[in-house]
């Protein structure tokens, strides 16, 4: 059986009129129910794509399905909630006043205005101005926005965005609970523990392509996720010592260590060259890569296969 | 339409700077084009005389003159503060990025631009309806504190000079909103439309009145075709240096009613396929 997916593109482009190419050809697959991590550097194309998805954007070429519809789409809107960029509210207007603009223009009954703002911790606050609210009440009522009209799929970029490491926390608690009732989460972040936190699979882009898919683990695992990590001296002769044995990028330099993609089961025979050659070794063991090592490594090279 | 006309309604209501600009348009009419005037003339030494007794010249300040006094407001300080209401209203949504907001709920893009148009045209019926009100309450002050009479317009005439005041007024309101969505700046939308009445049709326009390829494109213009309007409505005293017209009143109504049309057809046109945010 085919598996449900909250957001599909195909070949999905986007080059603005000053010719910049923000999206390019993109793939997305986002299943229904999960929380899909957008993860890539500042200007990889992550904002685009959402303002692409939520129908703000018309696509140079491509098609999208978010939650059965077309992008923009009412029976779209209907069961999609947002938060893009910014939290963009009146100023003039109460935290409540703002979501009762909203509801109106969703057609939601202005019962709903209270449960979203007590979610997101807002009730006491939700009568001041939107111009007096600091970042973090900022982003909140984004969310509460988001949520009013109870969307089966939620669009959030860089939630935590300018929050402080409270707010961070309580945005990241606040995100996982969001997922209860099969609801569909799609956050972009450049924030690499953030995905690694709070989301099942994780889509990294790059220069507008989408270069990876996957959970973290199998990010981790096909980017070379387990590694050798030596420590020996003199570390110039080692590093081409090995770079003659192995693929010269199977071995990098980080720090005063080398990092060898290979498979751990060569340590002995690795050591065993390297003391042959006159090289000490001080430490060999396995290493297993950060996400930050699996993100620089995708994201530097977007032209490498996608996995 | 109408989810986002409910929504428009809220946004409006609260705006302070909407009551400021409904402040200041009263104000001026009350006080500088009645107040004033009707001091100028009731305290003027006997000794200054002009070409119009100020006798007679008061009389412009009465009831039977107060459709004319107000349609004259609408032209020049109405434009401008209808002008300012409509461009606030749609390039502050794109100031504050809040036109993205919107556009996330569930109406269409049309949808959401024909109820905030809806609203500023129901906005606009009730700036006219306080204008005219304003302007019949100091004509009636300045007859009955000057110990005078004077006959009000009948009904007829009303009905007709409020609708003309409501079509000036809605031109400008659509020109600003209009403005601010091309210009996506509040500041621009302002700056720009503002020129354009003060510099562009009074001034200039003024000038050069009677060259004739001027003359030729002046009769298209909104301003020339509202004056021509104003005019079929005169005052009950003779006037000194009144400018022909060079448009009937009838030709006014169909060349303001166009401008409405095609102002709110290129402002759903450009707010329909504009791209909203990105570079």
């Amino acid at each position: 059986m085919a598996e449900a997916l909250a957001v599909e593109t195909h070949g999905l482009t986007k080059r603005y009129s000053t010719g910049v190419l923000a999206v390019n050809n993109l793939d997305l697959r986002v299943r229904a129910g999960e929380v899909y991590g957008f993860l890539g550097p500042n200007g990889a194309g992550k904002t685009t794509t959402l303002r692409l998805l939520s129908g703000l954007l018309h696509p140079t070429s491509g098609t999208a399905v978010v939650a059965g519809a077309a992008p923009g789409s009412p029976a779209s809107l209907a069961r999609m909630g947002a938060m893009v960029e910014t939290p963009a509210f009146y100023p003039y207007l109460s935290g409540r006043d703002n979501l009762r603009v909203i509801a109106r223009y969703a057609s939601i009954p202005k019962a709903r205005i209270e449960p979203v703002l007590k979610l997101v911790d807002l009730s006491d606050r939700a009568r001041y101005k939107f111009k007096t609210y600091s970042t973090g009440m900022k982003q909140r009522l984004g969310v509460a926005a988001a949520l009013l009209k109870g969307p089966d799929l939620l669009i959030l970029d860089e939630p935590t965005s300018g929050l402080d490491p409270q707010g961070t926390i309580e945005m990241r608690a606040l995100i996982k609970e969001l997922k209860t009732g099969g609801r569909t989460v799609l956050l972009s972040s450049h924030l690499l523990n953030e995905v690694e936190l709070t989301c099942d699979r994780v889509g990294v882009i790059a220069k507008g392509k989408l270069v990876a898919e996957g959970t973290v683990d199998e990010l981790r695992a096909r980017s070379g996720g387990i590694a050798l990590l030596v420590r020996a001296t003199p570390l110039d002769q080692a590093r081409r010592l090995l770079e003659s044995v192995l693929k010269p990028e199977q071995v990098r330099v980080d720090g005063s260590a080398l990092v060898l993609s290979v498979d751990p089961s060569q340590a002995a025979s690795i050591n065993r060259r390297l003391v042959a050659d006159g090289v000490d070794v001080s430490e060999l063991r396995v290493s297993e890569q950060s996400l930050e090592d699996v993100f620089l490594q995708l994201t530097e090279n977007p032209q490498g296969p996608k996995a | 339409m109408i989810a986002s006309f409910r929504a428009e309604n809220i946004k409006t209501r609260k705006r302070w700077a909407n009551w400021i600009l409904v402040g200041i348009l009263l104000a001026w009419i009350i006080l500088l084009t009645y107040l004033t005037f009707f001091l100028v003339v009731k305290l003027s030494p006997n000794s200054i005389q002009g070409p119009v007794p100020a006798s007679v010249l008061k009389r412009s300040l009465f009831p039977e003159n107060f459709v004319p006094t107000v349609l004259r407001a609408a032209a020049s300080i109405g434009a401008a503060i209808m002008l300012i209401f409509g461009a606030l209203s749609t390039a502050s949504e794109f100031g504050w990025l809040t036109v993205q907001t919107i556009l996330i709920q569930k109406p269409t893009r049309a949808g959401v631009l024909l109820g905030k148009l809806l609203t500023l045209g129901l906005a606009t019926l009730l700036v006219g309806l306080a204008m005219f009100a304003g302007a019949a309450l100091a004509s009636y002050a300045a007859v009955t504190l000057d110990g005078s009479s004077s006959a009000w317009p009948a009904w007829d005439v009303m009905v007709k000079a409020f609708g003309a005041l409501v079509l000036q007024l809605a031109v400008w309101t659509a020109f600003g909103a209009f403005l601010g969505i091309a210009f996506r700046s509040a500041a621009a939308a302002i700056g720009g439309g503002l020129t354009y009445i003060f510099v562009g049709e009074v001034l200039l326009g003024n000038l050069f009145r009677t060259t004739p390829i001027v003359k030729e494109v002046l009769k298209f213009l909104p301003g020339v075709n509202g004056d021509a309007i104003t005019a079929a409505f005169p005052v009950t005293i003779r006037e000194t240096g009144a400018t022909t017209q060079l448009v009937t009143a009838g030709r006014g109504v169909v060349t303001l009613l166009v401008y409405l049309v095609v102002f709110t057809a290129v402002s759903l046109l450009i707010w329909q396929r504009r791209d909203v945010g990105g570079s």
